[in-house]
């Protein structure tokens, strides 16, 4: 018990904490409402908010997000920073609806060679920001903020404007087929997290992650090809922006120049929500899952409770900075930049 | 419509802008600087469309337009002089500017100034080199094209509250007359975002048995759509008797949210800007209804305009007000007429006599 509340420990589960308190605070503001309304309404019993089929709801909303933010977690990881997303995302879901179209339109043709196509895209747009930012040695921040402009012209480029509507019955039951009461791409979501979690834990590659971040002198004089992993960090996040973009399609039938559009802002907003440090060396792919919920939870819960839509960006504002200060160690580091 | 200010807004706090602004820069340089130009060579006027960027199908639509009536003109249509603003009133100013001072005035342009301030500039600019504009969508209440002779030949934009009215009436029918809808607006700021939501106000005002269930900003956007779609659903449950969605995007969203719960086609929807998809979704019983405002009509029309202007073929100073600011058509589509839309609008493209200034239209002023 004593090990379990030690600062330390509340550290660790601070942002597990916030998901829980926010999941038992907006059923407080439904049940004033309804109650306001004349309904009757017993407290968590009764709350919309918390049914399987709102979690279901959530997690759809969720799933290519969180695809976004695990890519861009490695890379936080590594004490660097990837804004690509938002055009690899783009490109990825634009070449998987083109690929797919022309292979056949549904997933029982070779079609679904349109898949592992995009994954590749993504592998190779994230490879080529990792040599751009590691061979020509520029931060990964303007790096990867140029590649991410890149893709979205070139995605444009594709698409020049027109939007591509995937509406292949098999592919479409990614959200209309469930299983126990969820649908399949949560499920694929679920897999994708497992299976980056052994990247993260089981291999080598995942375990250079953290000695880059936490030291990458240190790491580069014990031997370490730090280039290497920078540019293997980058290709990683290249394939799980590409899944994230083919959720993204899953979820509403389209590949558009925008299907990219927001993940930056919540990407990166959910990684470091989750408790992984911006510093580096810090952090992994479970503490993301637990920022993405939180991000999706907020959004929400403001619609289900009724708050205007102008409040919500300053309310969504507000509990990032404060699930951000919770998450945070300040002991543990003297400066921030 | 106004797909315009939405994406214009949007776009706007994006820096992507920043590097789509540079490519495009390098476009309009080759577009207008390198290529030489026919039309130049033939003597006649120019003919340009500025505009904010082409990653929306409505300005892809708008110029479609104006290379059809350049086509017409007996010219290739890659013969429109593209200049891309995206997002920058500077650039856009800065842009016409340089196309005046090179085809000496000789120019016949339609644009989008990307912000209302922006147009009185680039008027001036127009008037003082001897070119003809027509602007379509921003300009200030104060800025009229009958203060500035024949060179500002007339404004094009579209009022959206009677249609957006119509559209709601056709959701509230779908409902069987009763029942709570929830609404899904554009960028609260924009000028259309506020016209069709009232629009929906006063189809509901007329009949006293609908509730509005919940109205948020979904800022035009597909995906935001559906979060907030399932985020109703989740408050309001089956109280959600029908949707009503200021453009088809946002639509869009909603039917997927609603697919995802097997809903699909069972709560009625309507959208707004007459889509070939929203066309779709009509077609299959997922929408109700949208609102078309034919976008290359008014894309070829402004070209026309400016043009005929420039060549003498009529004096804009001798036309009434009502030619001068006008507002576009409006073809309200629902499932008893999609086929015909459909065959009309988005698979042919209806011949247009581009003499024909201001057939479809209504007085604005």
């Amino acid at each position: 018990m004593k090990a379990l509340l030690s600062r330390d420990s509340l550290l660790k589960w601070a942002p597990v904490l916030v998901l829980l308190v926010l999941m038992l605070t907006f059923p407080i503001f439904e049940m004033l409402n309804d109650l306001a309304r004349g309904k009757e309404h017993l407290y968590l019993l009764d709350s919309r908010f918390l049914s399987v089929r709102n979690f279901a709801r959530i997690a759809i909303a969720a799933a290519p997000a969180l695809m976004v933010a695990l890519g861009v977690t490695f890379i936080i990881i590594m004490g660097s920073i990837d804004l690509s997303m938002e055009g690899t995302v783009s490109v990825s879901a634009v070449s998987f609806a083109y690929a797919f179209i022309a292979l056949g339109g549904t997933l029982a043709s070779w079609a679904w060679l349109a898949m592992p196509l995009a994954l590749v895209v993504g592998a190779a747009i994230g490879m080529l920001n990792g040599l751009v930012h590691v061979k020509l040695k520029i931060p990964s921040f303007m790096a990867s903020l140029a590649m991410g402009f890149v893709g979205t012209g070139f995605a444009l480029l594709l698409t020049g404007g027109e939007r591509v509507r995937v509406d292949d019955p098999i592919f479409r039951s990614l959200l209309t087929v469930r299983w126990f009461n969820f649908p399949i791409m949560i499920y694929v979501a679920g897999a994708f997290l497992l299976l980056m979690w052994f990247v993260q834990t089981r291999t080598t590659l995942g375990r250079n992650f953290y000695a880059v971040g936490g030291g990458e002198e240190l790491a580069a004089a014990s031997g370490l090809n730090v280039s290497r992993v920078r540019i293997l960090g980058f290709t990683l996040a290249g394939v799980c922006y590409a899944m994230g973009g083919l959720l993204a399609v899953g979820k509403i039938g389209i590949a558009e120049t925008v299907t990219g559009a927001n993940f930056m802002f919540v990407s990166i907003t959910a990684v470091v929500v989750g408790g992984t440090a911006l510093w580096g060396g810090i952090g992994g792919v479970f503490n993301t899952l637990i920022g993405v919920l939180i991000v999706f939870v907020i959004n929400n819960g403001m619609v289900v409770i009724g708050l205007p839509s102008y409040i919500q960006s300053a309310v969504l504002g507000a509990l990032v900075i404060l699930a951000v200060v919770l998450s945070t160690d300040r002991k543990a580091i003297s400066f921030v930049k | 419509m106004s797909f315009i200010k939405k994406f214009v807004e949007r776009e706007t706090i994006n820096r992507r802008q920043f590097l789509l602004a540079s490519m495009a820069g390098v476009g309009t340089l080759a577009a207008s600087g390198l290529v030489p130009s026919p039309a130049l060579a033939a003597g006649g006027p120019t003919v340009a469309w500025s505009y904010r960027n082409r990653t929306n199908p409505y300005w892809n639509a708008i110029v479609s337009g104006g290379a059809r009536f350049v086509e017409s003109l007996g010219m290739s249509g890659d013969d429109l002089v593209h200049l891309l603003n995206e997002g920058s009133s500077e650039k856009s100013l800065a842009d016409v500017k340089a196309l005046l001072s090179k085809t000496g005035g000789n120019l016949a342009l339609g644009i989008d100034t990307n912000d209302a301030p922006n147009a009185r500039p680039v008027v001036e600019a127009v008037q003082a080199a001897g070119g003809h504009v027509v602007t379509i969508w921003n300009k200030t209440e104060d800025l009229h094209p009958w203060d500035f002779g024949d060179n500002y030949v007339a404004h094009i934009s579209w009022s959206d509250t009677k249609p957006a009215e119509t559209v709601a009436n056709i959701l509230i029918d779908a409902m069987g007359g009763s029942g709570g809808i929830v609404g899904l607006g554009g960028i609260p700021s924009n000028n259309p975002a506020i016209e069709r939501r009232q629009g929906l106000d006063n189809a509901m005002a007329a009949n006293g048995n609908t509730e509005l269930l919940d109205y948020q900003a979904a800022d035009w956007d597909t995906q935001k759509a559906a979060e907030i779609m399932s985020s109703y659903l989740t408050r309001f449950g089956d109280e959600i008797k029908g949707v009503f969605c200021a453009n088809d995007t946002m639509a869009f969203g909603a039917i997927e949210a609603l697919r995802a719960e097997g809903l699909a086609g069972q709560v009625p929807v309507v959208g707004y800007d007459g889509t070939a998809q929203a066309a779709e979704f009509i077609k299959s019983g997922e929408m109700q209804g949208t609102v078309y405002t034919d976008p290359p009509w008014a894309g070829g029309i402004a070209c026309s305009l400016a043009y005929h202007a420039a060549i003498g073929t009529f004096k804009p100073s001798d036309e009434p007000k009502g030619h001068r600011e006008f507002f576009g058509p409006a073809l309200v589509v629902s499932k008893s007429d999609v086929d015909q839309f459909v065959a009309q609008h988005i698979d042919g493209s209806p011949d247009v006599d581009w003499q024909d200034f201001w057939g479809p239209t209504t007085p604005a002023a």
